[in-house]
């Protein structure tokens, strides 16, 4: 992939987030690009900070506006999300303990209930209204990995998303950050069970300072890593329940300095140090410079803006690390909303954005569709939870621009939109109607229609003139309502438009 | 034996794609440029397939090429360690042996296509997998060079194709294929098909319409695709049956290195293959050398599959190929608490080849005494880039190496012929 490329294409930041929509082949910055995207603020809202726009979603975003619905976003318990909570609840497993699951409703090592924790978070991230929210578990996900599923996370890993992750969200990251540290699914994830006085292993220390807090250009040295690992002994887990425990008999006591830490560390009960610690680091001005970019990164572009990045770290320190008053800066920010069109989807975003778009719903009764979904996702490489190395999946355009990645997109838009696999979703009853309720006069009309609904914007007239070729017409071309346009080769139509460059941005 | 498959040539591929209708189906899905491109155009590259075998998560080069001769070896791994009556595959000094998994490699090791190259490290040891991962992956330490070896060397190199770098066994590409040169990864040849074509209309002529004039941030990946996509079902067409009764396992890593053997056969212009080995982070439980144990059974699953590799591309095809391994870093001399071994320094690589002077272990030992340590590690002797490099230099006709390697230093160890 073109790595300089992607220089080309920044948003440009005089450009005021505010404007109408741009008519098509009209270029804002004079840069190519920026007419393959709505820059209508509630459309770049809803694509940037959700898992795609869908009628209800712009209507609601159009009525209250953009601040307001940001307001409501990040005080998820106002908006009503019990239809969601119904479907997540047809994994019963999810809301048992470890106990419970050991003893009897879960196979000893089954991977069952982690699948189904992947299967959850599709269903929330499609259907939940809590879609700010949604996108954050996400980024904390990555940012404090535990990959999904992993063998030593069987009977926790469920419990590692509801009580680290989900609870602390919208909450402090350093709260985040000490729960993670007395979790199972984290200090197995990490080794850090078994690092001992005697031999303490690095795993965990390491990550904790080079991926979860003040990142590896914090200058730090080796000797400090080792101290960090010292200290962090006895966060451990009581093998016989699998569950968190603190063991002072392999506690490393000593002093200890590290990055501007010190401690005597005398006592064998060394858990509040170790919380001080993790507290030290969640604090540590590095840290908020980390998670800064990490967060321009999500919202913003490819390369953060440093003046945006510099005030996200100085807001996150002045709350302490609590994260709702990050993102309302970040959200108002001219920044962020002068981005549109910055940011290219990633496939699980493209995919959730597809059901999203095209209406479709949970099955009936059961899970079947949504598990198919999970498989659907896991074959573009983009499972959530699933990055293996501790650092989460990368969330960079040019990490995702791999030839595989772009065929399972295109192939999947079509399997959704034909009802090919997964066939058990619930749909609108005519995907017809639903999409395109007018029947439009022409093929180029019909186009139009459906670029407009699908992303906001119409077309170049060479890109709808390609499609109506496709279709062995041309956009003057006569629209009846028997054509097989309107019929069998309509899912075609709608897939090829999800696969259109337009619907590649977020 | 299948002849027709077994040294399928070009024209022999698209041959048998044409007889079972692929072709048709080809000009609709690639258009005319690739379509001319593979019928008409032979590919400039005369070197070597290089296969860059990554061992993510940080090999243990002493498990897998013993340093029975050093006694500080059985000292720090009480447990874990391979006495010297295990080893199979000595090397001419007796000083290292191999792992017994490695059994199937051995008649390789003993005809002279594998060989190992010891104490092999990066200029800047970081113990972090990610940092050390980029910088192996970069191999440009000091420098600002934001790009990967791989794409600069098919840079100076120039590749006529989509498929000069491959990336196989997964959706993602390593970052050594970062940079401008175009490049493509996919999990399997034979999966890789853009459903719904020619049901009434090429979808691939629509989206090549649409992609022409978009950013290169979404058109490069979308071209680069549907170039992709026009061979892969030629190839599936063709079908693909293993040379020589070769048995590959049936694993993601069999069926990754069954796929090179088949791009190679079918001369699509594979200059670089990239695939990924991965889970060797044995902090826990790395285990002795015996069926069940990770270590053991990880590398049961290498040795089968690379010598399946070897056999199905026989003398002649592996006469034009060097596989090489790489891992960011090996680990800890002392075993730790978990009969395991946490992130270490310097490290074994493994290179098997037509060219490869094999059945020893190249690179200068540096001991296993407290003072010869580089903190616990092995002390790297042989930078990474050289061993490449003389590869590139040797076998795929590469010249000075500083626009890819730059600042390596000058170092031959002899263990590649000249390519004629």
């Amino acid at each position: 992939m073109l790595r300089a490329a992607a220089k080309g294409f920044r948003a440009d930041p005089t450009v005021p987030g505010r404007g109408r929509p741009v008519p098509p082949g009209r270029s804002v910055t004079g840069r190519p690009g920026p007419d393959l995207v709505s820059r209508d603020p509630a459309w770049h809202v809803l694509r940037r900070c959700t898992y795609g726009p869908t009628p209800d979603s712009l209507a609601e975003i159009r009525t209250i506006g953009v601040d307001a619905w940001f307001a409501r976003q990040l005080a998820p318990a106002s908006i009503d999300d019990s239809a969601c909570d119904r479907i997540v609840a047809r994994f019963p497993r999810l809301r048992m303990d470890s106990a419970t699951l050991r003893a009897g409703a879960l196979e000893q090592y089954s991977w069952d209930v982690m699948y189904e924790l992947g299967q959850a978070t599709i269903a929330r991230a499609a259907w939940s209204r809590r879609q700010v929210f949604e996108i954050m578990v996400d980024f904390w996900s990555n940012h404090l990995n535990v990959t999904n599923p992993f063998e030593g996370a069987w009977d926790t890993r469920h419990l590692y998303d509801r009580d680290v992750i989900r609870r602390h969200t919208f909450g402090r990251f350093a709260d985040m950050l000490k729960a993670a540290a007395r979790h199972p699914s984290m200090l197995g994830y990490l080794d850090n069970q078994s690092s001992t006085s005697e031999h303490p292993n690095e795993n965990y220390a390491r990550e904790l300072m080079e991926l979860h807090t003040v990142g590896v250009d914090a200058g730090y040295t080796e000797e400090e890593v080792r101290a960090a690992a010292r200290l962090l002994t006895g966060l451990s887990i009581d093998w016989d329940t699998g569950l968190y425990r603190y063991d002072p008999e392999i506690h490393a006591t000593g002093p200890v300095s590290v990055l501007g830490f010190t401690h005597p560390n005398g006592d064998p009960d060394g858990e509040a140090v170790a919380m001080a610690f993790l507290d030290h680091l969640a604090l540590h001005p590095a840290t908020a410079r980390h998670i800064a970019v990490k967060l321009c990164l999500r919202f913003v572009a490819d390369e953060p803006p440093p003046a945006l990045v510099a005030r996200l770290a100085t807001v996150y320190l002045r709350n302490r690390s609590a994260i709702v008053p990050v993102l309302a800066e970040l959200f108002a920010s001219p920044e962020f909303r002068g981005a549109a069109g910055a940011k290219v989807r990633r496939p699980m975003q493209d995919i959730v954005a597809t059901v999203r778009a095209l209406g479709l719903g949970p099955d009936v009764r059961g899970t079947q569709g949504l598990e198919n979904l999970y498989w659907m996702v896991d074959g573009t490489g983009d499972a959530p939870m699933g990055w293996h190395p501790p650092n989460g999946y990368p969330d960079v355009a040019v990490a995702w621009a791999s030839a595989a990645g772009t065929l399972a997109r295109w192939n999947a838009h079509l399997s959704l939109a034909a009802n090919w696999w997964p066939d058990s979703l619930t749909r609108p009853a005519d995907l017809r109607k639903y999409l395109v309720p007018v029947l439009p006069r022409t093929y180029g009309a019909l186009v139009d229609a459906l670029a407009l609904r699908l992303g906001g914007v119409t077309m170049r007239p060479a890109h709808t003139a390609g499609i109506t070729r496709y279709l062995d017409r041309t956009p003057s071309s006569r629209l009846y309502a028997d054509d097989d346009a309107l019929g069998w080769r309509f899912p075609y139509l709608v897939a090829l438009v999800l696969d259109s460059p337009y619907f590649s941005f977020r | 034996m299948d002849r027709c498959c077994s040294e399928m040539t070009r024209r022999g591929f698209l041959g048998r794609a044409a007889a079972v209708g692929a072709a048709g189906a080809l000009t609709g899905l690639v258009g005319d440029t690739l379509a001319t491109r593979l019928a008409f155009a032979a590919p400039a590259y005369t070197g070597d397939t290089v296969v860059v075998l990554s061992l993510r998560g940080g090999f243990d080069g002493m498990s897998v090429v013993v340093p029975t001769g050093d006694p500080g070896y059985l000292q720090a791994r009480p447990s874990i360690g391979i006495g010297a009556d295990r080893l199979v595959g000595r090397d001419p000094s007796g000083f290292f042996g191999l792992h017994p998994a490695l059994a199937p490699l051995v008649p390789f090791w003993e005809n002279g296509q594998f060989a190992a190259v010891h104490a092999v490290g990066q200029q800047d040891p970081t113990r972090s997998h990610f940092a050390a991962l980029e910088e192996m992956e970069r191999a440009a330490p000091g420098t600002s060079l934001r790009t990967g070896w791989i794409d600069r060397m098919l840079g100076v190199r120039g590749s006529s194709t989509v498929w000069g770098g491959v990336a196989l066994g997964g959706p993602l590409a390593p970052q050594a294929l970062g940079g401008p040169v175009p490049d493509l990864a996919l999990e399997s040849v034979d999966g890789f098909a853009l459903d719904g074509e020619g049901d009434g209309g090429s979808i691939a002529a629509a989206l090549r319409t649409m992609y022409a004039d978009a950013p290169p941030l979404v058109a490069a990946p979308a071209l680069g695709t549907l170039a992709a996509v026009g061979t892969t079902t030629a190839m599936k067409a063709a079908g693909y049956t293993p040379a020589n009764g070769a048995t590959y396992p049936d694993t993601v890593l069999g069926g990754a290195l069954r796929d090179v053997a088949r791009l190679i056969k079918a001369r699509v212009g594979l200059q670089v293959a990239c695939v990924d080995y991965g889970d060797w982070d044995m902090h826990e439980g790395l285990g002795t050398p015996e069926a069940g144990q990770w270590m053991h059974d990880h590398l049961t699953e290498l040795a089968q599959a690379l010598a399946a590799f070897a056999t199905d591309l026989g003398p002649a095809g592996m006469g034009g190929v060097t596989l090489l391994t790489l891992s960011e870093f090996g680990r800890r001399v002392e075993q730790n608490a978990s009969n395991g071994l946490d992130h270490g320094h310097a490290n074994a690589m493994l290179l098997l080849g037509g060219g490869v002077v094999g059945g020893t272990v190249y690179g200068s030992w540096p001991g296993l005494g407290e003072a010869d340590l580089d903190d616990g590690s092995l002390r790297g002797t042989t930078d990474y880039r050289t061993v490449i490099g003389e590869v590139l230099q040797q076998r795929c006709g590469m010249g000075s190496l500083a626009g890819v390697f730059p600042g390596v230093p000058a170092q031959r160890l002899g263990l590649v012929t000249a390519r004629t």
